[in-house]
């Protein structure tokens, strides 16, 4: 359903992406981890088709970005880490705007953003504008525009960033339930414990290259250890924490 | 999937929306600025209709001085709109936010193009056409024009403004491919700058006043004559001129009324065709973060490091002018702002009063109180762009002093000095070399400067504490900050408080002045009314700067709503 093949991305001198292939087929969930500025964002903006890759090749549901970008972009439901919504128009302007954009018109439009409202427990906020919304409601309201035109590809970068226990847990369900029926889905996270939880694979990138690639239990075995949690397996094999430094006081 | 007019849809529902829920002040500065656009309009037509009415009284002359005008005012608007388009398609083809909306959608590319480019005429050409339409009318009203005139003007209008904004955008394209957009950005800052101050220096040093004079009628030809040039036919301005004239005397002129339209279609295509080709290229570039300028200021530190400051005052004080050097929108505006100022003096050296030397002393003397007017709206303007916004400016990092042992009464001090010490020295400046030039009398010439000095305390604080009582942190930039409820009413106080200052002390100059040139003595009276006068002018001056600055203090202790 998604296809990256080894995608570079330079900025400048400075190689932010190296040599990235991935596929996620339908229904899998895949996470995308990596420290900070390790080129996660850059690699989930050139798929969404934000960024312009230096070279390689991206396919979505069969359609390559760079020939077919609108066909691409048709089956592709995009979450950003900072997402834009128009402040001025109230949450059910902008789900009825986006649902245009992506060519859904006709009485069931209605009914849809009432569904997708209503699963992200934003109902009650249809007619208020965005601008007063706390970041969390935001994320959810990006969310229902995303899920909005069913699409069969979703990008997702950081998720739970801003969102409330309750929120978490309703992303993760709707999550779940998407790929269950069949959707693919790329998610770029710092938490680790969702990543364990909800991937099915999960690639491990630093400095703009993927350094392991597997289910949990391949990458602990990667890692040569035993443990239990995910986050022990993901700093040996980034690195390490750092936190010496301060325990020998040198921060 | 969506017609591009779809793609317009957000502006009109967030206009709706809010006219819906309007905030308070939004009515009044409606008001205030649909007055001034107004008057600004009165202006603009009373000046075209009296011009075209006597230009009537010269037969064959005055036509043609009537033609070359229309394509001359076209020319100034061409250049305008030429460089107004390159920087609104900077802003709405690569750096407006909702474009990584729009751009992740499957929206086909022609017809994203097509709705941002109608975004950029209209926002580039506003403006123009707001200046235009009652000079148009004007000149329609004064030759008793039928109504295929005004017909003829919009049909005129229309791709006069497309010519020159569609070569803008083109413009705005090459430079993006070459220049990262945010780059771009700085480099069309810096150039609209130079543009606009060479305007306007070109525009005072062409000196128009010489129109007006009688006995310089005869150059008149020669002066337009010298506007016009080789290629001025070849151009649209040219063409809009003609169809204009033409239309205005009953005629219709097909051939420059086509090679308007024809022109604008053939580079809008143009512009479509290299946007496919180059458009994502360079939107990709804008992603890409820019560079810090003036990273290393070292002389900086070390200049703060020896001024009699506290260390919180100077930690601010070095945050403040490096935020400010960096922001190009902000100085550039301000180097702006001082080449108006070098016109302003200008004009006063300019200024001929010994022509009639039995007045040229009174005269000189009402001249320095209208200077010091001149000074005091200067300095409202200058404070409420750049002393207005200082609490404003902190933003969504206000937290930061919001969370630190700071003292928020030393913040907003800080915020007071740091706005003061510019604005002092400019109007201060200002205000002593235009009387210098005017040859004034020296008691007015110390009237003055001490008055300025007063009212840049006044000011200053009016500006600073109205500004933290009325904060925008949401806001994007300091332009929006000026504009808003808060900044309307500080005009307002602003411009009444130097309606009063100038009151207090007119009169009692006055009356200095009258008995001095009569050479009568002041009585006891007079003298202790002088006094009251000018004790009354500093009581209002110090009672504004502390009383808002305490009203300031208050509201930033009182802020219990985390900045947006």
């Amino acid at each position: 359903m998604l296809e990256t093949h080894n995608i570079v991305k330079t900025f400048g001198g400075f190689t932010a992406v190296n040599d990235v292939s991935l596929a996620v087929p339908a229904g899998e969930i895949h996470g995308f981890l990596g420290p900070n500025g390790a080129g996660k964002t850059t690699m989930i903006r050139m798929i969404a088709g934000l960024l312009k890759p230096t070279s390689g090749q991206i396919i979505v549901n069969g359609h390559d970005m760079a020939v077919d970008p609108e066909t691409a972009k048709a089956s592709l439901g995009f979450i950003p880490d900072r997402p834009f919504i128009y402040e001025k128009l109230t949450a059910g302007e902008f789900l009825r705007f986006h649902a245009g954009l992506y060519g859904l018109d006709g009485n069931g439009v209605g009914t849809r953003i009432e569904e997708m409202l209503a699963l992200f427990e934003l109902t009650r906020w249809e007619h208020e504008l965005v601008e007063s919304f706390s970041h969390g409601m935001k994320q959810r309201l990006v969310m229902s525009a995303a899920f909005l035109h069913r699409p069969q590809a979703i990008l997702v970068d950081e998720p739970m960033v801003g969102l409330d226990p309750r929120g978490a847990r309703l992303i993760k369900e709707v999550f779940r339930r998407m790929s269950a029926r069949g959707a693919a889905i790329l998610m770029s996270t710092h938490t680790l414990e969702v990543a364990q939880e909800m991937c099915d694979r999960i690639s491990i990138i630093v400095r703009g290259q993927i350094i392991a690639r597997g289910t949990v239990d391949e990458l602990r075995g990667l890692a040569g250890g035993q443990d239990e949690q995910l986050t022990p397996v993901f700093l040996k094999l980034t690195g390490g924490t750092g936190l010496q430094e301060i325990d020998d006081g040198t921060v | 999937m969506p017609a591009f007019p779809y793609l317009l849809l957000p502006i009109v529902w967030a206009s709706r929306n809010r006219i819906r829920r309007s905030e308070r002040g939004d009515f009044v500065r409606a008001l205030m600025f649909a007055l001034i656009a107004l008057a600004v309009c009165a202006a603009l037509y009373s000046g075209a209709f009296w011009l075209t009415r006597q230009l009537a009284g010269y037969e064959e002359l005055g036509d043609y001085l009537l033609r070359i005008g229309l394509s001359w005012v076209f020319l100034t608007f061409l250049s305008f709109l030429a460089f107004s388009g390159v920087v609104t398609a900077l802003s709405t083809f690569f750096l407006s936010d909702d474009l990584r909306l729009l751009v992740v959608a499957p929206v086909a590319g022609r017809r994203l193009f097509h709705a941002r480019f109608a975004r950029t005429v209209s926002q580039a050409s506003w403006m123009a056409v707001v200046f235009l339409a009652p000079v148009l009318i004007g000149v329609g009203a004064a030759r008793s024009a039928p109504a295929a005139f005004y017909v003829t003007a919009v049909l005129t209008l229309v791709p006069f403004a497309i010519i020159p904004v569609a070569l803008g955008t083109g413009v705005t394209l090459a430079l993006v491919s070459v220049f990262p957009a945010r780059r771009a950005r700085d480099i069309l800052m810096l150039m609209g700058l130079l543009f606009a101050a060479s305007l306007v220096l070109l525009l005072r040093f062409l000196q128009p006043e010489q129109l007006v004079r009688v006995e310089s009628l005869p150059d008149l030809t020669g002066f337009f004559a010298t506007l016009q040039s080789p290629i001025t036919p070849l151009l649209p301005s040219f063409w809009a001129g003609e169809t204009l004239f033409a239309s205005l005397q009953g005629r219709s002129d097909a051939l420059h009324g086509a090679a308007l339209w024809t022109t604008a279609l053939g580079t809008t295509v143009l512009l479509r065709m290299a946007n496919e080709r180059w458009y994502f290229s360079g939107f990709s570039k804008a992603q890409e973060a820019r560079k810090a300028r003036f990273t290393k200021l070292s002389a900086l530190d070390r200049i703060v490091g020896v001024l009699p400051l506290s260390g919180l005052q100077r930690h601010l004080l070095v945050k403040d002018i490096k935020v400010f050097l960096r922001d190009v929108s902000q100085w550039s505006q301000l180097l702006l702002l001082l080449a108006l100022v070098l016109v302003y003096m200008y004009n006063f050296r300019v200024l001929d009063l010994d022509r009639i030397p039995y007045m040229s002393s009174v005269i000189k003397n009402v001249y320095a109180f209208v200077n010091l007017a001149m000074a005091g709206l200067v300095m409202a303007t200058v404070t409420v762009r750049f002393v207005f916004p200082a609490v404003s400016a902190e933003g969504a990092a206000f937290w930061i002093v919001r969370s630190a042992p700071v003292p928020l009464r030393d913040f907003l001090w800080s915020k007071f000095w740091i706005g003061l010490v510019p604005v002092l020295l400019l109007t201060e400046g200002l205000t002593i070399a235009c009387n210098e030039l005017l040859g004034v009398d020296p008691f007015f010439k110390v009237v003055a400067a001490v008055a300025i000095a007063f009212m840049s305390f006044a000011m200053v604080g009016l500006a600073t504490g109205l500004g933290a009582r009325y904060p925008r942190f949401g806001a994007d930039n300091a332009s929006q900050v000026a504009g808003s409820y808060g900044g309307v009413a500080f005009m307002i106080v602003a411009v009444l408080y130097v309606m009063m200052i100038i009151a207090l002390i007119a009169w009692p100059s006055s009356l200095y002045l009258w008995h001095r040139l009569r050479a009568m003595p002041l009585t006891l009276t007079q003298q202790t009314l002088m006094a009251a006068c000018f004790l009354a002018a500093v009581a209002v001056s110090v009672a504004t700067w502390w009383l808002s600055m305490r009203a300031g203090v208050r509201a930033l202790q009182q802020l219990d709503r985390a900045p947006a």
